[in-house]
């Protein structure tokens, strides 16, 4: 037999191992960085599995519910908001055909389980022990408990105690860790340990900038950087000896985590779940390592490495310490699995009263007795549990008599019945009904209750929508034409819908919906910025860069704009600097401080007044500048031209700074000579640069030494130059590719006949002061950026001649009078800002300040049906008020609300305008414009569903789950946020990065703005395209079949509406759902 | 005008009466428990008529305005239940007893204060479980006691003085005779340790009174030694309980050593000093009056880590707590902090070790005090338990007590009597009783 290679056996566990990481993370989501907040479902790994499995796998791990609490769903049931027959028809399947007769009235099973769903009666209630608050009904709920007796097995001891151990032995491993378990059985707080510990070192290595001295040693990767200055730590968490147990650690992060999983004893069946449950100790910043280590191009992530195998060595180190710590100290037995199982089976009376102690459930005097045993290292536990027995069960017993005597009086008065009855009914009848009741938790309650609020909404929506189009307020065609003012794009987002509405409203404008990208996928940088955004979802890749650059008969104002943009940069950096300073911030407070008064009492007091005088300053000071885009590719000869014009200035600079020429002395030649010099890679110096060096006043030294400094410095190099040039190819579309984006455009929003003169693109952005989340309010299809590139790009593309006589050629006119015009909708102020209206020709003038007028009415009325959603406003504003009172809110740094257009949002309609026209539709339904009849292949509604589609039900999701659970899914209160390295926000401090919305986005007080429901898509589209469409992509039968999406056809075949069952066939919808 | 002999007569029946009256009531523990409280204010009544009658005792008159009171609101803070109704009818017995100590003549107070003891000995060993068996050093203190004050009728000087600062040390606890005062306060039932919190204190104080200033130098060495001690002592041990009535039991024995060791070190028991006892007597009772009601709500001997989260939920309990705690802190403008400061200012020692030693314990009760209240009052909500804020009743008693402290905080002491503080220097440079006094000790 051939020996194993020990290497590769080492290496194949460590593959192995990177693998079970791998699926171990499947339960966490990944977490972008704020500055491109990307709405997603937290649970969308597990998108795999029914909604109602995922939801208990998300109790499991993350201990997050997914529902609302029955409270709420009971306010909505009596404010009307769900109804009483939805609520039936979601409990159908569940209800028995049994029955009890009480008294004189028969009570069906069914009946008991809505007393139980509409009265709360099987909450969770813990009946204390010795209980003397005086209950009128005390009598009857005596007498019924007695009645009990007969009938009630309350579990032995011994038998309750057994019961236990086997439960947290099949616990222990998959949703239960070591250090849980630990704490749990003595009070540690090992958990808490270990997450502080993990959030200091993840805080500090992920930083971005953020930190003024950032950690050292990043350039390892997080393991090698921890190990470093943790072994300097002095016994961190009380782990002795740590400096040489950390120094002695495994070089591999995965050798680490496979000793630290063999130290805890972790069966190899069980280490996927435990590494998950891991990882959900801290889902946040767990998370956002998981997006860096897939993102390997994301150039912190090649600056400073990380991943989950990292993050579970460290993290696995100190659960293993220290539980083999507690484990020692507390049990005398070593910290593993196999040792902590057999003292639960050996030890289960010590094992069950530790337990039971740590959570509070011992009555104080047992709870002092298992602290002096626990302190003493005493024998006593039998004898205390003895005692407990003969002491403390028989009132056990009672309590739980008088709690379920409790609920059935409950019960009663839930039926209408009097309590005194129960008084008189047979032991085995009440027994029956307590078992109904028992058998229907508070915690089976939610997908019932949510079934019945979805239920109730879709039926209202889809009555609104098969409303018949007279009755709908529609505005009339433009006078003596079949033509309108003008059409407009918009983003496929629930806040242009009241827009759109309103623009509809004020005269024959047309509006379509489009995801807001509109599909031009680009990398692009804005005039003035260092770095690039990306334009597009954040599922896709793009190919082409777009730049923002002065127009060109503004060459003359650039310098002077640059320089200036450049002191205020030097300003603001001078101040950073003074500020994060070790010794300066002491001086500058004296001398500076009072300067920062002015901007705290303008921003608090004044805030629109304050906003409109520094933004007057900075025009001021910098004056805004004409630009456009960078839309066209360049022939290569442009290319290298401009890639020389960039070298030449830097050669310029160099010889400015380095050689000491005046700019008089720095010839043509000598530039390119020194240029093509750095870019061959020649050491020895040629004539042809020589020559003009010399006549320049340069020796040869000099020379070499600025061929080095352009070399190493600049990376002036051929490599170098090949990389830049590859870039600038890189910069702007072919006519190929434009026809292609316009083509794909138009026709997938149904754009491609009647085009009206103007044609507006209206992308969306918005203002917010003091707002970490205010990416959030941003375009998601644009990557969580303003969408105003895109809309820029696409409307030049379109007006391009050559693409327009390309399209023509697939049978798409673009009228010669029609010109395509971009703009961009501040959400937060419903203004309108419309771009390049230099391009705008001369002959459109009339439409254009039309449509311009028509906007600002739109955007007034948008406002003021803004204004009627936030709790403070209680009168409806005029037209005025409304303006300048969102104005206020998007400048005012402590406002927690300056938008609130997202959350609400329920539906996803894929159709014809003329399906949503004149409907009111509160802002609620995202509205992507589609004619199937301009698809018959089903290729653009494939795009459709797989792309716009997806995106909606990630936003949903995220508003569903944080509006459910806010403080496993969601952030917090936004009070306690803090920014922490640029990433993302804690709550705090000092705690994990926070997931998912801030309470103030989807909580109204204490009642969720955003009614939780799962996303309702309504496609008018054949059900056969729909059916195969479902049929080729997983993700379609995982949303549909899964319950996690609910989907309705208006098919246009025979006009008739179906809902599609997550049994894979469609029900024709006639009336009721 | 009545016979001034007759009044602490007078003043005792009133409760004994009301006592010997409710079994009337017995089946109806809601009249009962109207019938004491009714029984109670009228005793106050009593005591606030009679109280221009009464000889005023060096410690003033402030601790029999305070008995009353506090035995009213104890019980009003009690739930309506059967199995309180003998701790009410022994709570006016008590108040009777505690009536007749602080206003009769010394030979018939002490005989008041045996009874008091019989009745406590008798109701501990009642009250005696396995599982607590430091409770025999309980009844082991309060028999001591009752034997002491027997000596103090029967024997000798100093033997009989001897006796009778030993049986102080019992009522007024001071270590190592604190074992009486922390079983009464975690072993009595019902409402009674609310009561006792500040019954024995003040008997305890006005037997201290007529002594303290007799006290010879190596016994005031001795007890200033033991008060530090057990101001510490106290201090940590309340620290470490996780228990709320063991908490609040070392808590007091700490803030009545404190004042043990300003009246040995002063040798008087002024005014100042019964407002001192008063305070932290009534805060006691505030807040075994605060954790009965917790304990009304989820049984009797609910382990307080159970409970959090309850401010959201009783907010009506949670404010009165937090006043509740802030002045059990010695925080401005309650009685406990004007107590306190009367006692440092008035104090001999302008800076000495035991001024240190005293500050620091009342840091200390900053802290417990404190984790006590947030982990009851803040934290996860537990939903799983019903939740009910106050009764009326409850409300009423909590309202009455941090009023009260609030009052005893700004009123000015000389309305319960002469402050011999205040006196002229050279009135106080020699104590009356010293020379009286050292001849009683070395008789």
């Amino acid at each position: 037999m051939e020996p194993i290679n020990p290497l590769i056996d080492i290496e194949s566990r460590r593959m192995e191992l990177r693998g079970v990481v791998q699926l171990a993370g499947e339960v966490i989501a990944q977490y972008w960085p704020m500055r491109t907040f990307v709405h997603h479902n937290p649970l969308h790994s597990l998108e795999y599995l029914p909604f109602e499995e995922t939801a208990r796998r998300g109790k499991q791990f993350m201990g997050g519910h997914s529902y609302l609490p029955g409270t709420l769903y009971r306010e909505y049931l009596k404010t009307g908001r769900i109804e009483a027959a939805h609520l039936d028809a979601a409990l159908k399947p569940l209800v028995q055909d049994q029955s009890v007769t009480i008294g004189s009235r028969r009570i069906p099973h069914g009946d008991v389980l809505r007393a139980c769903l509409t009265d709360g009666l099987c909450a969770p209630a813990t009946e204390p022990l010795d209980d003397q608050l005086h209950d009128p009904a005390q009598a009857v709920i005596d007498v019924v408990a007695a009645s009990l007796s007969s009938e009630w097995g309350f579990p032995d001891l011994l038998k309750r105690i057994h019961l236990i151990v086997e439960g947290d032995q099949a616990a222990l491993g998959r949703w239960l860790t070591l250090s849980h378990w630990c704490d749990d059985t003595f009070g540690t707080q090992i958990v808490q340990q270990i997450n502080h510990e993990l959030i200091k070192w993840c805080e500090a290595f992920l930083d971005e900038g953020h930190a003024t001295w950032p950690m050292p040693g990043r350039e390892k990767g997080l393991y090698h950087a921890w190990k470093d200055l943790a072994a300097q730590e002095w016994s961190p968490c009380g782990i002795a000896d740590s400096r040489r147990k950390i120094a002695q650690l495994p070089d591999y992060p995965e050798d680490a985590l496979l000793r630290s999983l063999d130290t805890l004893g972790i069966p190899s069946n069980l280490r996927q779940d435990y590494l998950s449950l891991q990882l959900t100790a801290l889902p946040g910043w767990a998370g956002f390592i998981k997006w860096r280590a897939e993102e390997r191009d994301y150039p912190w992530q090649k600056a400073y490495p990380v991943g989950l195998v990292k993050f579970l060595a460290i993290r696995l180190w100190y659960a293993s310490e220290l539980v083999q710590k507690t484990c020692r100290e507390e049990l005398g037995i070593e910290g593993r699995y196999d040792a902590v199982v057999a003292y639960m089976r050996q030890h289960p009376d010590e094992y069950y009263l530790r337990r039971q102690r740590v959570a509070g459930r011992l009555p104080a005097l047992y709870a002092e007795e298992v602290d002096r045993l626990r302190h003493h290292k005493g024998n006593g536990w039998g004898r205390v549990i003895e005692r407990y027995g003969t002491d403390v069960v028989p009132r056990q017993e009672i309590a739980a008599r008088r709690s379920a005597a409790k609920r059935l009086v409950a019960l009663a008065r839930s039926l209408e019945l009097d309590p005194a009855v129960l008084a008189e009914t047979p032991h085995a009848t009440l027994k029956q009904l307590f078992d109904w009741m028992e058998s229907f938790p508070e915690s089976d309650h939610g997908p019932v209750w949510l079934k019945a609020l979805e239920a109730a909404y879709q039926q209202r929506l889809l009555a609104q929508l098969r409303t018949a189009p007279p009755q709908r307020i529609v505005p009339p065609d433009q006078p003596g034409t079949s033509r309108p003012y003008s059409q407009s794009v918009y983003c496929i987002d629930v806040r242009s819908e009241p827009f759109r509405r309103h623009l509809e409203s004020t005269g024959p404008h047309e509006t379509y919906g489009f995801a807001g990208f509109f599909a031009a996928f680009i990398r692009y940088r804005a005039w003035g910025k260092e770095h690039d955004t990306e334009q597009f979802p954040v599922i896709m890749r793009a190919k082409n860069e777009v730049r923002e650059i002065p127009r060109s008969y503004l060459d003359h104002k650039v310098s002077k704009h640059k320089s200036r943009t450049k002191w205020v940069h030097a300003g603001h950096t001078l101040l950073h600097d003074l500020k994060e300073n070790v010794v300066t911030p002491y001086v500058m407070v004296e001398s500076l401080g009072w300067f920062y008064g002015l901007p705290i009492f303008g921003k608090t007091l004044l805030p629109s007044l304050y906003q409109r005088w520094t933004s007057w300053l900075r025009r001021l000071f910098v004056p805004a500048i004409a630009t456009t885009l960078t839309v066209d590719k360049m022939a290569p000869a442009e290319t290298a031209e401009m890639l020389a014009a960039e070298h030449h200035a830097i050669v310029r600079k160099v010889l400015h700074e380095h050689g000491g020429l005046r700019s008089s002395r720095i010839t043509p030649a000598l530039v390119e000579a020194l240029r093509q010099h750095a870019l061959n890679g020649q050491t020895e110096l040629e004539p042809a640069l020589v020559e003009p060096a010399q006549l320049a006043g340069l020796s040869t030294d000099t020379l070499r030494l600025l061929v080095d400094i352009l070399r190493r410095q600049y990376d002036l190099t051929a490599r170098a130059a090949s990389r830049q040039k590859e870039r600038i190819t890189r910069t702007g579309f072919t006519v190929e590719e434009q026809t292609l984006t316009v083509d794909t455009a138009l026709r997938m929003m149904g754009l491609t006949d009647n085009l009206a003169r103007l044609v507006l693109i209206c992308a969306h952005g918005s203002t917010s002061e003091n707002n970490p989340y205010e990416s959030a309010l941003d375009c998601g299809a644009c990557g969580g950026n303003a969408g105003n590139p895109n809309a820029r790009v696409l409307a030049m593309m379109a007006n391009n001649q050559k693409v327009r006589e390309r399209l023509a050629k697939n049978k798409l006119v673009i009228p010669s009078d029609t010109h395509f015009l971009a703009g961009q909708v501040d959400t937060t102020t419903d203004e309108v800002q419309l771009f390049d209206l230099e391009d705008v020709p001369p002959t459109h003038r009339a439409d254009l300040a039309r449509l311009q007028e028509d906007l600002k009415e739109a955007s007034t009325l948008t406002s003021q049906e803004r204004c009627t959603r936030f709790p403070e406003v209680e009168q409806p504003l005029d037209e005025g008020a409304a303006e300048s009172h969102v104005r206020k809110r998007s400048v005012d740094w402590s406002q927690v609300r300056p938008e609130w257009g997202l959350s609400s949002n329920t539906a996803f309609v894929i159709g014809r305008r003329e399906l949503t026209k004149g409907l009111n539709l509160d802002g609620r339904v995202f509205l992507q414009s589609y004619d199937a009849a301009q698809d018959p292949s089903g290729r653009l509604l494939e795009v459709l569903l797989t792309g716009p589609q997806v995106v909606a039900q990630w936003i949903n999701m995220e508003h569903y789950f944080s509006a459910v659970d806010n403080d496993v899914y969601g952030s917090g209160s936004k009070i306690y946020h803090n920014v922490v390295g640029r990433i993302g926000i804690m709550s705090g401090p000092w705690s994990d990065l926070r997931l998912g919305l801030a309470r103030q986005t989807v909580m109204n007080g204490d009642v969720p703005y955003h009614e939780p429901m799962r996303l309702l898509s309504i496609v008018e589209a054949p059900r056969e395209r729909i059916d195969k469409l479902i049929e080729r992509h997983e993700i379609l039968r995982h949303y549909y079949h899964n319950e996690w999406v609910h989907l309705v056809a208006l098919d246009p075949d025979d006009q008739v509406w179906y809902r599609y069952r997550p049994t894979g066939e469609w029900v024709r919808i006639d009336g009721a759902l | 005008m009545i016979d001034a002999t007759l009044i602490p007569w007078i003043l005792a029946g009133v409760p004994l009466l009301g006592a010997a009256l409710s079994p009337a009531l017995w089946t109806h523990p809601h009249r009962l428990m109207a019938w004491s409280v009714g029984v109670c204010a009228v005793s106050l009544a009593c005591v606030v008529g009679f109280a221009g009658f009464l000889t005023t005792p060096p410690e003033g008159l402030l601790l029999l305005f305070l008995l009353p009171l506090t035995a009213g609101v104890s019980l009003l803070g009690q739930p309506h239940h059967r199995d309180h109704r003998a701790s009410w009818v022994l709570t006016l017995i008590f108040l009777s007893l505690g009536l007749g100590a602080l206003t009769s003549q010394p030979v018939i107070g002490k005989l008041f204060l045996m009874v008091i003891h019989g009745f406590v000995i008798v109701l501990l060993y009642r009250h005696h479980t396995p599982l607590w068996p430091i409770s025999w050093w309980g009844l082991g203190a309060y028999t001591l006691g009752a034997l002491c004050l027997l000596l103090t009728l029967v024997a000798a000087p100093p033997l009989s003085s001897m006796a009778a600062l030993l049986a102080c040390t019992i009522l007024l606890p001071l270590v190592p005779f604190h074992d009486g005062h922390l079983t009464a306060l975690t072993r009595l039932p019902g409402n009674l340790p609310s009561f006792m919190v500040l019954l024995f204190p003040a008997l305890g104080l006005h037997s201290l009174a007529p002594l303290a200033a007799t006290l010879p130098e190596p016994v005031v060495w001795t007890m200033s030694f033991l008060a530090l001690a057990g101001t510490v002592y106290g201090a940590i041990k309340a620290l470490a309980q996780s228990r709320v009535r063991l908490l609040l039991a070392y808590s007091s024995l700490s803030f009545f050593s404190m004042l043990w060791w300003c009246v040995v070190t002063t040798r008087s028991a002024t005014p100042r000093a019964a407002l001192f006892v008063g305070a932290v007597g009534l805060v006691m009772c505030g807040l075994l009056v605060a954790w009965q009601i917790i304990r009304t709500r989820y049984g009797d001997d609910v382990d307080p880590q159970a409970i959090s989260g309850l401010a959201s939920t009783m907010p009506q309990y949670a404010v009165l707590l937090s006043l509740l705690a802030l002045a059990a802190m010695g925080l401005p403008p309650f009685g406990v902090f004007a107590g306190f400061m009367g006692l440092l200012l008035s104090s001999t020692a302008a800076f000495s070790a035991g001024i240190v030693v005293l500050v620091c314990a009342w840091l200390a009760a900053s802290w417990y005090i404190l984790a006590l209240v947030q982990g009851l009052l803040f934290g996860a909500r537990r939903t799983d338990l019903r939740h009910a804020d106050l009764l009326q009743t409850e409300l009423v008693s909590l309202i009455i007590l941090v009023l009260t402290l609030l009052a005893l905080g700004v009123v000015p002491i000389s309305l319960f009597g002469p402050d011999r503080t205040t006196l002229p220097a050279s009135a106080n440079s020699q104590p009356a009783g010293i020379d009286s006094g050292s001849l009683v000790w070395n008789r």
